[in-house]
């Protein structure tokens, strides 16, 4: 189709994007969101430079969240057939009326990914970059973006900002297009296992023949714009989005599927019917449980990154148990959403249910499976990089706090509505800074401080019990909060 | 005592007043009918009348329930199908008759029992096993209005039942929903078809702008006019003169 219908309806579907949150999120407070992004990275970028964290380290973080974000968004396939048939064509007026046009549900969700990368790259990467870069170029006694590395070597400031942005963004797209690769593959009958064990040998064998793969992605050409490199990264989005391209299927529609009953056998173990059946619709959904353990292997994924880049730059090995056990416990961010994606609070109101016992529902089931897969994933991680027992026990205390902390933090602000609802600015300022507060010092502590000090660790497991304690408590004042704004809405 | 009490029932949104001082009284053993044109206030009625909001005024009650004071206590005696599809998601419709047994106290014996009873009368039998996502919306909605009768209440709110349903399948909810009444229950039927609301209705209340604008039995109107009649005259006229006051 050249006959400018995709680039019409590009057009349409980013107004509509914008129509839609600044609508829900009342005008002008979304339009500040981009601020209110590069304010918090500022800050935080800031706070951990002067509390000696590593430039290099802040900027391979934020990369590695770039990609992180991309590779969330990329898992829109994820919920692929689900996302168009249920989620995007309530949500999206457009996506769901363009399905009567003459277009394609591949190249439907061709211009809605581009369109997502356009949104998230203007909104979201370009302030990351403009408030980390100057926070660094402060701290650091104005080294540059990169602390005179790589890209912002001899550059201005605007220009160092717009080389990491551009660098941002090309891991965002590799995030994104490494998912949907990653589903296109797998939905062509290759099993996900077989996926993921080819991933860990591929890893396996460039770390014994201590191949730097990096330097072959945006973040090596961040550190170092070669040719070689810029030409290399370049090559691999192409190839993650043309390997997508070859085997995603958006329009795939399989066959009525028919399933052995579970429900009461289900039932009987998690003793709550509201729950149970939020666990069904996770395990059922596109993506089953897979989508959960994904995030948290992400999750575990980029703790490792950054513990040995951290370990190269400043020449101190950081806490395992510490570092895994505080970044694995924000794995209950993307199960709260796992788990309110596919209902409303208003379905259970025909049945004799209060606003409450669906709040309860939903938290036994983020207790069932949120803390438990986090566990999971640190006991890999302890298997794998060892550790002090001690230290092993703080990062238990804290993965479960941090997990619970972000349940109750969300469920008190946004209800049972999924994470989009975040991004209403004024929302997402106190969300942040809910999180930044315990988080920052936590990772400083894991990250700067190594070998934490006995002292540090009791403070640290004090601070976990007190984050579980919050997030309980910021459920049961959601309690009393969110059954009256359903009932007045 | 009536199975339905509404007094000067008031409720908007923002500045959209969606009822305004509707009083209505339902007697038991009726098969009510609130007729109305899109946006009359039907489906924010029966939403009060359920618990599932709040009144901005006036008082209600079902079977002498209060479901602003006690919203779940009244959908333990009522059965509810909602206008908005909530298709019960990725469980098949057994598991969705397991899931109404279970919040409703039921035992999976009696369960098991009317989950056949029901797919045989609606013709589901063979969609049990499936994903109600999986399912058309015509399916779906014998599964929900399954859902809204499975614990034989003695008030059922339906909203639109008969949509996305074959003339079979209407015709065999028709029938039910005549028997069901008969035996002694009560059933209100929020819609905007006149058709469904003459031949279905024991007596039907006319809702336009958010207020009862006629109130008659359809067996009992003269032989030269039909409820399609007094429908077009009662909400014709109101929108007649809300335009000439507008003017």
């Amino acid at each position: 189709m050249t006959d400018g219908r995709t680039r019409r309806v590009f057009v349409e579907m980013l107004r509509e994007e914008w129509r839609m949150h600044s609508h829900l999120f009342r005008g002008g407070h979304f339009a500040l969101f981009p601020v209110l992004i590069a304010a918090l990275t500022a800050g935080a970028a800031w706070l951990l430079v002067t509390t000696g964290t590593g430039p290099g380290t802040v900027f391979a973080g934020l990369h590695a969240l770039a990609f992180v974000f991309g590779l969330h968004t990329g898992s829109i396939g994820f919920v692929g057939r689900d996302a168009l048939r249920n989620l995007l064509g309530d949500l999206t007026l457009l996506v769901f009326t363009a399905r009567t046009l003459p277009l394609s549900q591949d190249r439907l969700l061709g211009i809605f990914v581009v369109k997502d990368l356009v949104y998230y790259a203007i909104l979201f990467l370009l302030p990351m970059a403009l408030g980390t870069g100057a926070a660094v170029a402060v701290a650091s006694g104005g080294g540059g973006v990169a602390g005179g590395q790589g890209v912002a070597e001899g550059l201005p400031a605007a220009g160092t900002a717009l080389g990491l942005w551009a660098t941002l963004t090309l891991t965002f797209v590799l995030g994104m297009g490494a998912t949907i690769a990653a589903l296109g593959i797998t939905r062509r009958g290759v099993p996900g296992w077989t996926l993921l064990a080819a991933l860990g040998a591929a890893v396996g064998v460039a770390v014994a023949g201590n191949l730097d793969v990096a330097a072959y992605t945006p973040y090596g050409v961040f550190l170092d714009a070669t040719l070689p490199r810029v030409g290399a990264s370049l090559a691999l989005v192409a190839a993650v989005f043309v390997v997508g391209a070859l085997t995603f299927d958006a329009s795939a529609r399989p066959a009525a599927r028919t399933v052995a009953p579970a429900f009461r056998r289900w039932r009987d173990r998690v003793g709550d019917p509201v729950a149970t059946k939020t666990l069904l619709d996770v395990h059922r959904s596109s993506g089953g449980f897979g989508k959960v353990l994904f995030s948290a292997a992400v999750l575990l994924g980029v703790t490792a990154s950054l513990i040995d880049l951290a370990g190269q730059i400043t020449g101190v090995s950081p806490s395992v148990g510490v570092s895994f056990g505080a970044i694995l416990g924000l794995s209950g961010f993307t199960t709260y959403n796992w788990l309110t994606q596919s209902d409303d609070v208003d379905s259970y109101l025909v049945h004799p249910l209060s606003v409450e016992d669906v709040f309860a529902a939903k938290f036994r089931a983020f207790l069932l499976l949120g803390p438990l897969v986090g566990l999971a994933f640190y006991a890999v991680a302890l298997a794998w990089r060892g550790g002090p027992i001690l230290e092993a026990l703080v990062g238990a205390v804290l993965l479960v706090g941090v997990a619970c902390y972000i349940f109750g933090t969300t469920v008190y602000l946004t209800g049972l509505s999924p994470n989009e609802f975040l991004f209403d600015t004024g929302l997402f300022a106190v969300f942040g800074l809910a999180m930044v507060l315990p988080l920052v010092p936590i990772l400083v502590v894991g990250f700067a401080l190594a070998p934490v000090s006995t002292g540090l660790l009791a403070a640290l497991g004090a601070g976990g019990l007190v984050l579980a304690l919050a997030g309980v408590g910021l459920y049961r004042r959601s309690l009393a909060k969110w059954p009256a704004r359903y009932r007045e809405r | 005592m009536p199975a339905i009490q509404i007094d000067d029932l008031t409720r908007a949104y923002g500045d959209v007043t969606a009822v305004e001082e509707l009083s209505l009284t339902v007697a038991e053993g009726e098969l009510f009918g609130l007729l109305g044109p899109n946006g009359a206030g039907k489906t924010t009625t029966m939403e009060v009348l359920t618990g599932q909001i709040a009144p901005d005024s006036g008082q209600v009650a079902v079977l002498g329930v209060d479901p602003v004071a006690e919203p779940t206590a009244v959908r333990e005696l009522v059965g509810v199908l909602p206008e908005k599809e909530s298709p019960p998601s990725f469980m098949t419709p057994r598991e969705y008759f397991d899931f109404v047994g279970s919040v409703r106290g039921l035992d999976d014996e009696t369960v098991d029992e009317r989950t056949d009873t029901w797919a045989e009368r609606l013709g589901f039998a063979e969609k049990l096993d499936t994903m109600a996502t999986d399912l058309s919306r015509g399916q779906q909605q014998k599964v929900m209005i399954a859902g809204a009768f499975f614990h034989e209440p003695a008030v059922v709110f339906i909203d639109e039942p008969l949509a996305n349903l074959d003339p079979i399948v209407q015709e065999r909810v028709k029938r039910f929903l005549r028997e069901y009444r008969e035996a002694g229950n009560t059933v209100v039927i929020t819609t905007h078809d006149v058709d469904v609301a003459a031949e279905l209705c024991s007596r039907v209340g006319v809702v336009h702008g958010g207020g009862l604008v006629a109130d008659v039995r359809p067996s009992e109107l003269p032989a030269d006019e039909t409820l399609l009649d007094v429908f077009l005259d009662r909400v014709d006229a109101t929108v007649e003169r809300g335009v000439a006051a507008d003017d």
